[in-house]
């Protein structure tokens, strides 16, 4: 296809002149071009582009014929025809076209240094001199509308209503023929009565007229603007022997261009569409292919103001037509009809400031060679087209303008390599070419280049020390496919070698291998090709050998050798050639095939080398690699032969040929799957018309044995079967892959305007008997967005280009130069995915199992849950905004569909947040209620989808619903530790809390899109647009954001409301902290704090008496051990006595390393420690429920006491103190106290160590030092000592304290429970604890002994003092009571009664009832207890209050 | 036998001073169930990045090393990861180890991840005439009782100069208010240097600012150039317009090509004042004759090194003009319509020419007016 790039060059006219030019006509080759003014015929040469010759009328002629109007080249270059205004036709001779006379030779100076800028400049840079001679003129007496050359011929249009023959060489009336338009038969279809002459023909002559040769026949526009072909029944032009047809209904004709490879006629019309017709072969009428119409979506400005169609032109390959019209723009439309360019809209309309530019009228344009530009001569940009004669003349008077500024424009073009070269031995990249350098789309090319260092092997084979040389594999490139092919923007842009181009310019095929690694170019003569391993190119080495062969069916590669079709120019024979690559480009190292008639076109199956001859038959060769001699060869052997020419009526029609593996019956692959890589059949496309030929199977299948037996006998070919139509490009692959069959064995077909289409297999399933009203492949049209250059099968993607521009004006002032009057034109790569279109166009037909089968071969894809989503919203689009009601809507059906996928809840939400809140309800009604879908997303886990889903809840739902699930979701998300939902569902309860107040609650029903809240505000301002990226999280949290952050009521009812949300979300924080604390989850809590900013000081501080104790430290302690990941101290061996014991014990630590990350390894311990301790519980039951009564007496007093306004308000003032330090100097106070405390640390070990004396003791802390845990741990164990100490939670600091082995911690500690503040049971606990730490440390642990011993002397000290006030014997049951109750707490958490589960869990069912009370008590305040709760809100929430203002 | 396998996930371009990953994968290829097969012990792997600079004889003089190699390098059971490379490592990082006594059963295989911040004061990657700069990162392993085995990886390191040095990991890093929060900043700045890097491109090299050059010779004014920015990324297109419809002398052609120049310095050299190598990179050339205007566009590859500069060796990128101009100024022949004979006109079959060649950089036409400095600072885009 083709892209225009750059700016275009503009020419100069070397001729001072005030004739402008206004019509351009290239010769046969597009060498040479006729330049038009008035007075003047000049010819140019192509390149380099100058003006070689210009003839000058004289006066006296000029008058005479009147001014030029219109040229025709004569097809060998020696002629040119003009046509004047007065109805001559002038003939010039052009003379020295073969002469070896050169212009603008450069002569360099001698002696000089440098010689020349380029060699071989002589001959290929210059211009060959040319000169012009008239001819006598010949009078048609009529003013000339129409000139068309042909072979021996001339033919021209008068507006008197004739035709005129001249032929080319013999002039005067004996060389010429006229035919009066009126004699002709004209008639809707040849098959009609043949009437005789049209009697409304009087008076109407032929406006314009082309000549096509594979219709045979002229497309012609009367000048009454009816479309009409004319075909002259026998080989020559006469009379009585041709017959018109009428295109039907159309009377606005203005130009016509045809389309021989195609068979196309495009006509221009005044209403500025192009019509296009093809001719129907049975009857013989004209019948409309299509239209070339600007749409008035993409050009709502132009689209209608266009004017007429001004010029049309086919490219030389004549895939692309550039159409123009009155009002300027150039638009460039593929053969069938896609649209690739339009010059009206966009930068090429409108300047960066916004202002409109005059679009560029065009009075005449033409391609150059092969397409690569397009010369274009501008009107007279200051108004009307020519100006009258008069003001010629006054200016004649004033000196002539110095160089005017309108004139030619050469627009560059690049094009794909398969608008010429169609051939498949690489059908997933794109490869353009440009006039001097190929682009071409590859992964970063240093990684593709060198698969070696990326994947480096060795082997450490003693004797194969050398890693291996890593062979290029194609596979790889094909495994990478998505990250190569897709991984950035960037071409690969390759220049083509310039000694190679300036002999052999223009550069007519080229090819890239499979792995897109090698290219390699054709031009005039020869071919080079370069490989992106070497950078380099290859060049033959002996000129001549380039000089002496010219490609003329294209080339392609087949593994590492170029297989050219070319012509010897020494044998005078067509050659079928293969070149390896590694070796020297030179002809003694080719494999060479004769061929028996001229190719047209080459193309590669595997093995296999398919060529298109001119004779209308197809050969087909195999191809073998040989390694033999030094240098590997390929030798080629003819294969089959099959003569299309019974339906092939013109060679030069064929588009593509191609092989594959595409089989109308799928049963027979089906059972074995390497037989899809057979050469199965011929794809032939016939002027757009795909025609398939199958390899014949009906014989006996025996046979298929004896071919795979090397037997080289070839089944013969079946009847063409025509499988589509309008198609230009065909991409099929041989490769296989079982689990994307589907989209292996299909056929892509891209067709102009009309999209793609896909010829899908079907398959039956589990092996199934196919139904037998199944068919067994299904053709499926579908749209896509840009214009397909290579299909990726197996990643379901369609790679493209499309043109971009950048504007470059502003940037120098006032003057306009080019830069400022165009954008800068490049090609940008695109991608589309299609899966969704084929998706559900299986769905429409019922073949909802193959869609499944489909979907689930490509459902690992990173941009599956895209396609799905697309697929909901198209559909979901359609229907909801469909005015009338649908019979069979589609949308259940999908749903149903994407419910067998694991994504589909994430799919439907997705979609919803991208479509407008009208559709929902329509959506919702096909997919389920989103509160099932909300709690799906609850059980699966998924929360940022379930909070997707909140969204949606929250508009279509009542508030209290909304807020309903909203708890649900935050207690989940909290429990989970996603901190990030966790801060959105604070700002979410808050905002649905306020806005609950002064706006009606939304109901589904009642619900109109005009009703305002916040959210609803945002949905409907929301633009949707499919292109945003589909990484719904990201946006899920933006709009999260962007809808709860509206501001809240600012009246006093709206801070009333929020100051309720607030304590509704502190509630719920404040239990989830007492479940994480219960849980012993030190980690936990302080992530959960960190994260949420929730106030841990003042929290510990209220609940220091309560859940923020610690009822078993031994636990507690393995806990923190398994969750900050500290290994357990070990003891040095020798400083171990008993042996069974060190045994035991290193057991414990092992198991427990092992599984420091699995939950039952708590548990293991925890039953390791129970018997000694269940052994001594049973002793005296009794005295623990004295005990207990006596704790219970102090604890209700404690308990009392806190309810006393005094005492609460006591704790409020340390509260709001440490707060406000806190929060303050958080940032830095924190961190540096933490340090410090840190640097602490090892001075008191040290101190310890010296202390201690022994050389014994000094290894043993060494050691122990080696056991701390990791350094991230240690600061957080400190932060969280630090917190603990400053809300006074003793209990916690002894348990930190221990793990971090900090003697001073401990002394501290006990230090504090001196004073009278602490209460009594803290003491104990801290006994308590101890104690039992003691206990576990001497049985199990025995790497904490050194350091219990090393605070003796402080546990000797609170064990004395305790001893003051409780019996000893208490201690044990206590723990024991206290341990229960720690270990049941998680199981508590799931149940919701804490109380009854605590009742039931209790070993001793005789302490039930007076343990009933006892137990509630050190419990936090839950929802379990209305009363309590209700007055202790009233409490808190004063003092928070209080702790704001 | 063992086989080693690394493969670098994100492809192997790295900038200076970001994290390079490596997955090392140490396989026992036998198949299990093989009756040869057993298993397989390596006593220590390693790995560790390091930069060998190799310069030419002929061009660079460096100062006679002392061979300080220590004795023990000659016996191949001491690791050094140089070892068997041409040139001088100048640069290493410290070796890591990632395993050792390593089994491996028949068929078993074992991946290591290595991570490593890929030096942020090392020169780039650069493959030029007099000095090679070429990254590796050496897996060094050792069976029991057998020398040691190196595995290289070659990759690319890109240098952005310019670039705020990222805060020293670990050290340095501002510790966040709350410990618990930590985990998740680190998540965030690992991402950090290479968007940061990217977003400087982007702005660098986004930014347009025509320069336009009269471009004269001793005849007078052959054409006006314009080039929109001096700053390119690799990968991108050097784009310049020509006007030549306002100049004097005819021009018949023009070349511009992409070069780069690598200077040894001073000290450095081998003979004094020895001719800078050049390098090119790609050429546009135009026959321009009757052309009023035109324009091309260069592509930078993508596997050049953008311009730098060490002790021993400069690079820098320079746009390298020719010019082939007629020598006489032709005033255009003006065509008057309505002679009494017909005109044929004739372009000239010799046209005497000169040529000039034009290096804004380094042998500018200093006293020109407009005339600048022409930097073509290179960077790669890494990811798109």
């Amino acid at each position: 296809m083709y892209f225009l790039t750059g700016w275009p060059r503009r020419l100069l006219c070397p001729l001072r002149s005030e004739e402008e030019p206004f019509h351009i006509q290239p010769s046969s080759q597009r060498f040479y071009f006729a330049v038009l003014s008035e007075t003047q015929l000049s010819v140019w040469f192509s390149r380099p582009s100058v003006l070689i010759v210009s003839y000058i009328e004289s006066a006296k002629a000029a008058a005479q014929f009147g001014s030029y109007q219109k040229a025709e080249w004569k097809p060998d270059d020696s002629m040119i025809a003009v046509a004047t205004a007065k109805g001559y036709i002038l003939l010039f001779d052009v003379l020295g076209g073969r002469d070896d006379k050169y212009l603008y030779e450069p002569v360099y100076p001698k002696g000089s240094p440098r010689v020349k800028v380029t060699p071989g400049y002589k001959e290929e840079q210059c211009a060959p001199a040319l000169s012009l001679e008239m001819k006598k003129p010949v009078d048609l007496e009529a003013p000339i509308t129409s000139l068309q050359s042909l072979q021996e011929d001339l033919l021209v249009c008068t507006a008197d209503g004739y035709l005129h023959v001249l032929h080319w060489d013999g002039l005067g009336s004996n060389g010429r023929k006229a035919i009066c338009l009126t004699t002709i038969p004209f008639s809707l279809d040849l098959q009609s009565a043949r009437g005789g002459p049209s009697l409304d023909l009087e008076g109407v002559y032929i406006r314009c007229m082309q000549y096509c040769v594979t219709l045979d026949g002229f497309a012609v526009v009367l000048s009454d603007g009816r479309l009409g072909f004319i075909t002259p029944l026998t080989t020559t032009i006469t009379a009585d022997q041709l017959q018109g047809v009428w295109a039907a209904d159309v009377n606005d004709g203005t130009c016509v261009a045809v389309n021989n490879k195609y068979r196309l006629m495009a006509f221009g019309c005044a209403s500025g569409s192009v019509l296009v017709y093809m001719i129907d072969t049975p009857t013989g009428s004209m019948q409309l292919s299509h239209k070339l119409e600007l749409t008035p979506k993409h050009y709502p400005d132009i689209y209608n103001k266009t004017g007429p169609v001004k010029l049309i032109c086919w490219s030389p390959d004549y895939s692309v037509a550039m159409v123009t019209w009155e009002c300027g723009g150039l638009s460039l439309w593929s053969v069938f009809g896609a649209q690739l360019i339009c010059t009206l809209g966009e930068d090429f309309a409108y300047r960066s400031d916004g202002t409109k530019k005059d679009p560029i009228k065009i009075s005449s344009m033409s391609w150059g060679a092969e397409g690569y530009h397009l010369w274009v001569v501008l009107s007279n940009r200051r108004g009307e087209g020519r100006r009258s004669r008069k003001e010629e003349e006054e200016e004649m008077v004033t000196p002539p303008h110095p160089s005017p500024q309108a004139g030619i424009l050469q627009f560059h073009f690049i094009k794909s390599a398969l608008t010429v070269n169609p051939c498949t031995s690489n059908q997933e990249q794109v490869l353009l070419h440009g006039e001097d350098r190929l682009y071409l789309t590859c992964g970063d090319p240093s990684q593709v280049n060198s698969p070696s260092d990326t994947h480096p092997h060795t082997h450490l084979n003693p004797h194969d020390g050398s890693p291996l040389p890593h062979p290029p594999n194609p596979d790889s490139s094909l495994s990478q496919g998505l990250s190569t092919l897709l991984g950035h923007k960037h071409w690969h842009v390759v220049q083509i070698h310039s000694t190679y181009l300036e002999s052999n310019w223009p550069i007519r095929f080229a090819a890239i291998d499979t792995a897109g690694q090698c290219m390699a170019v054709a031009g005039r003569r020869g071919f080079a090709h370069y490989s992106l391993f070497t950078r380099k190119w290859k060049l033959f080495g002996n000129i001549s050998q380039e000089q002496n062969m010219t490609v003329t069916g294209g080339l392609a590669w087949w593994k590492d050798f170029v297989v050219v079709a070319c012509y010897n120019f020494t044998d005078q024979q067509e050659q079928l050639r293969l070149y390896q690559r590694s070796s020297n480009l030179d002809n003694a190292f080719a494999s060479v095939t004769k061929l028996h008639s001229d190719t047209l076109l080459l193309n590669v199956f595997r093995d296999m080398i398919i060529l298109f001859r001119a004779d209308c038959s197809i050969c087909l060769y195999s191809i073998e690699r040989r390694n033999g001699s030094p240098h590997p060869t390929a030798s080629v052997e003819l294969l089959q032969e099959v003569s299309m020419s019974r339906y092939i009526p013109h060679p030069a029609l064929v588009v593509s040929v191609t092989l594959t593996s595409v089989r109308t019956e799928t049963g027979i692959t089906l059972k074995a799957p390497q037989q899809a890589c057979m050469a199965e059949s011929i794809m032939l496309n016939l002027a757009g018309q795909l025609i398939m030929l199958q390899r014949d199977r009906s014989g006996p299948q025996v046979r298929d044995k004896d071919t795979s037996a090397n037997n080289k006998k070839l089944l013969p070919f079946c009847p063409p079967v025509v499988l589509a139509q309008c198609v230009e490009n065909v991409w099929t692959t041989c490769r296989s892959n079982r689990k994307k069959r589907h989209l292996l064995e299909a056929l892509w077909l891209s067709c102009g305007e009309a999209g793609m289409k896909v010829w899908l297999p079907l398959f039956p399933r589990d092996h199934r008997k196919p139904h037998s009203f199944l068919s067994r492949r299904i053709m499926l049209p579908f749209h896509i967005n840009i214009y397909p250059l290579a299909v990726l099968f197996e990643d379901a993607l369609v790679l493209g280009a499309s043109n971009e521009t950048v504007l470059y004006d502003g940037l120098q002032g006032p003057s306009e130069p080019l830069e400022a009057l165009f954008p800068y034109c490049t090609v940008e790569r695109t991608s589309q995915i299609y899966l969704h279109h084929i998706l559900r166009q299986l769905l429409v037909r019922n073949l909802g199992e193959q869609a499944l089968m489909l979907a689930q071969s490509c459902a690992s894809l990173p941009y599956f849950p895209h396609v799905m989503e697309l697929m909901v919203h198209v559909v979901l689009e359609e229907e909801a905004t469909s005015r009338e009601p649908i019979p069979d809507p589609l949308l259940p059906t999908v749903a149903k569909f994407i419910t067998e996928f694991p994504l589909f809840l994430q799919t439907i939400v997705h979609c919803a947040r991208k479509t407008e809140y009208a559709l929902w309800n329509y959506l919702f009604a096909a997919v389920g209620n989103p509160k099932d879908l909300f709690e799906e997303c609850l059980m699966a886990q998924d929360l940022d989808t379930a909070a997707s889903y909140l969204i949606i809840l929250q508009n279509m739902e009542v508030p209290a619903v909304s807020r309903q699930h909203a708890t649900l979701l935050f207690n989940t998300a909290l429990e989970q530790g996603k901190w990030d939902l966790c801060r959105h569902m604070i700002r979410f309860l808050k905002a649905i809390g306020s806005g609950e107040m002064d706006t009606p609650p939304p109901t589904p029903t009642t619900q109109e899109p005009s009703s305002s809240t916040g959210g609803f505000e945002f949905f409907r301002n929301r633009s949707i647009s499919l292109s945003q990226s589909a990484d719904a999280i990201a946006t899920g949290k933006f709009n999260l954001q962007k809808t709860f952050s509206m501001p809240a009521g600012p009246s006093a009812k709206g801070r009333d409301a929020e100051c309720a949300e607030n304590m509704y979300i502190d509630l719920m924080l404040w239990r989830h902290a007492r479940h994480l604390l219960e849980q012993v989850r030190l980690r936990d809590l302080g992530c959960f704090s960190a994260q949420l900013g929730f106030e841990l000081i003042g929290w510990l501080c209220r609940e220091r008496n309560r859940v923020a104790r610690v009822e078993d430290f031994v636990s507690a302690l393995k806990r923190l051990h398994k969750d900050f990941l500290w290994p357990f101290p070990v003891t040095p061996v020798g400083s171990i006595s008993s042996p069974l014991k060190n045994g035991r014990c290193r057991a414990v630590l092992s198991t427990r390393l092992l599984n420091s990350q699995s939950a039952d390894s708590l548990l293991n311990s925890d039953m390791d420690t129970a018997p000694p301790q269940a052994a001594s519980a049973n002793h005296s039951w009794l005295d623990r429920l004295e005990e207990r009564a006596k704790d219970m007496d102090t604890a209700s007093s404690a308990h009392s006491d806190q309810h006393s306004p005094q005492t609460h308000d006591a704790f409020l003032s340390l509260l709001t103190n440490k707060v406000e330090e806190y929060s303050v100097g958080s940032a830095t106070d924190l961190t540096e106290t933490s340090s410090v405390v840190d640097g602490d640390w090892t001075m008191v070990d040290e101190n310890s160590s010296t202390l201690s004396l022994s050389q014994a003791e000094l290894e043993h802390i060494s050691m122990e030092l080696a056991n701390k845990g990791p350094h991230k741990s240690q600061v957080q164990l400190r932060y969280l000592l630090h917190v603990f100490m400053e809300a006074g939670c003793l209990e916690w600091c002894v348990v930190i304290g221990l793990i971090l082995r900090d003697a001073n911690v401990i002394k501290q500690v006990i230090g504090f429970l001196d004073s009278p503040e602490v209460p009594q049971e803290t003491v104990q606990s801290v006994q308590n604890g101890l104690l039992a730490v003691d206990t576990w440390v001497s049985t199990d642990c025995l790497g904490y002994k050194p350091f219990l011993n090393l605070i003796q002397p402080q546990l000797q000290e609170l064990m004395d003092s305790a001893a003051e006030q409780v019996q000893p014997e208490a201690f044990q049951p206590t723990c024991q009571s206290s341990k229960l109750s720690g270990s049941d707490g998680p199981g508590g958490a799931a149940v919701p009664r804490a109380e009854d589960s605590r009742g039931v869990a209790a070993p001793l069912g005789l302490t039930l009832p007076s343990l009933e009370p006892a137990g509630g008590f050190p419990r936090p305040p839950s929802e379990d207890c209305p009363p309590e709760q209700t007055e202790e809100q009233g409490d808190e929430e004063g003092a928070y209050d209080c702790t704001l203002s | 036998m063992i086989e080693v396998v690394a493969s670098m996930a994100r492809g192997p371009v790295f900038l200076a001073g970001e994290l390079m990953e490596c997955l090392i994968t140490f396989t026992n290829p036998m198949s299990h169930l093989s009756t040869s097969a057993s298993c397989e012990m390596l006593a220590w792997a390693s790995a560790q990045i390091h930069c060998q600079f190799h310069a030419s004889e002929s061009r660079v003089a460096l100062p006679a090393q002392g061979n300080k190699q220590d004795v023990q390098a000659e016996s191949n059971t001491v690791l050094i990861p140089s070892r068997g490379e041409r040139g001088q490592c100048v640069l290493d990082t410290p070796p890591k180890i990632l395993f050792c006594d390593l089994r491996l059963d028949p068929g078993e295989s074992k991946t290591y991840s290595y991570s490593e911040i890929v030096p942020i004061d090392g020169p780039p990657s650069f493959r030029g005439q007099a000095v090679k700069y070429v990254y590796k990162l050496t897996i060094g392993c050792q069976r029991v009782n057998s020398p040691i085995k190196l595995l290289r990886v070659p990759f690319r390191v890109l240098v952005l100069h310019g670039m705020p040095e990222p805060p020293f990991p670990q050290d340095e890093e501002v510790s966040p208010s709350n410990p618990f929060l930590e985990e998740e900043e680190a998540s965030r700045r690992d991402a950090r240097p290479l968007e940061r890097a990217l977003d400087m491109l982007m702005v660098t090299t986004s930014r347009r600012c025509p320069h336009m050059f009269n471009i004269t010779n001793m005849r007078g004014k052959v054409a006006k150039f314009c080039i929109f920015k001096t700053v390119y990324r690799l990968g991108e297109d050097i784009i310049g317009t020509f006007n030549f419809s306002e100049g004097d002398i005819p021009c018949l052609q023009y070349s511009v090509s992409v070069q780069s120049e690598e200077e040894i310095q001073e000290h450095y050299q081998r003979r004094p004042g020895q001719v800078i190598s050049v390098t090119g990179h790609g050429r546009h050339m135009e026959s321009c004759l009757h052309t009023a205007s035109s324009h091309f566009s260069l592509p930078i590859p993508l596997n050049v090194t953008p311009g730098f500069s060490t002790d021993i060796v400069m690079l820098r990128w320079r746009l390298h003009f020719e010019f082939v101009t007629a020598r006489e100024p032709m005033e255009p022949p003006t065509v008057l319509q309505n002679q009494s004979e017909v005109t044929v006109w004739a372009g000239a079959e010799h046209v005497d020419v000169d040529t000039f060649s034009w290096d804004p950089a380094y042998q500018g036409f200093a006293h020109q007016p407009g005339l600048g400095i022409l930097h073509v600072p290179l960077f790669r885009d890494q990811q798109h």
